[in-house]
């Protein structure tokens, strides 16, 4: 997530951010990472959304995350209309269009896709990174577990600068 | 004809073999591979969405708990970048 924590630094004055949580990827009870285990990283899948927001603030207060944030429901509705599971990046333009489609992470989870689209429209931007920001790796599972993704759909040119 | 079919079975037991430690490989582990089959498999090529589709709207509830929001009320005037995930 600390890409993506620079990204917002970076470009929050431009773009507005919002990151959804989803279904666990790697909880105890279903597909366990020993990465986790290491980091001690360990949640069954919620049952309830109380269990998800228990989850989610253990997340945001861990990473001291910055970016909004919003909660999918049970019936995980915002998964199902994204296919986000495990981890995914969009862009949507102004007029509620879908300007970029990251693919199925790990493996193509390109937050400098995302980058690069934003410096396409608003041009390079990199700030020095803040001493409290999130300095993890990701919170998604390591890359080397699971199977290659879908591919990932290229930033579209943007129509204008600004 | 029997050993035709004895070398056609012993044949594809080695292949499937070698497939299973190919990917036991790519995942890492035995256990690791059963997780990718049982788990993200069914998830890849998921979703129609494509660059230009309209965005569809979520009911999401705030990080407090309590208020609820809609994706679709955070699209507007700038582009959204939309970040999906969990914890682990």
């Amino acid at each position: 997530m600390g890409d993506i924590v620079q990204i917002y630094n970076d470009y929050k004055e431009h773009a507005d951010f919002l990151t959804v949580y989803v279904r666990e990827a790697h909880p105890t009870d279903e597909w366990q990472m020993k990465s986790n285990v290491k980091d001690d990283v360990c949640y069954a899948q919620p049952k309830t959304l109380e269990q998800r927001v228990a989850i989610a603030q253990d997340f945001t207060k861990h990473y001291k995350f910055p970016l909004p944030f919003g909660i999918d429901d049970m019936g995980n509705a915002a998964d199902s209309a994204y296919a986000a599971w495990p981890e995914r990046l969009y862009v949507i333009d102004e007029t509620g269009h879908v300007a970029y489609r990251g693919g199925m992470g790990p493996f193509n989870y390109k937050p400098g896709e995302v980058r690069d689209w934003l410096a396409r429209k608003y041009g390079a931007v990199k700030h020095e990174p803040p001493v409290t920001a999130a300095s993890s790796t990701n919170a998604a599972p390591p890359a080397a577990s699971t199977p290659a993704p879908d591919k990932a759909i290229a930033p579209t040119q943007p129509s204008s600068t600004k | 004809m029997k050993r035709l079919l004895k070398w056609i079975g012993g044949v594809l037991a080695l292949l499937l073999l070698a497939a299973l430690g190919v990917l036991c490989y790519m995942a890492g582990s035995p256990r690791d591979a059963y997780g990718m089959v049982r788990y993200a498999l069914p998830h890849m090529h998921r979703g129609t969405l494509k660059v230009g589709s309209d965005a569809p709207d979520a009911r999401l509830l705030a990080l407090d708990g309590t208020s609820h929001f809609h994706i679709r009320e955070r699209i507007g005037a700038r582009p959204l970048v939309l970040v999906f995930g969990s914890f682990t």
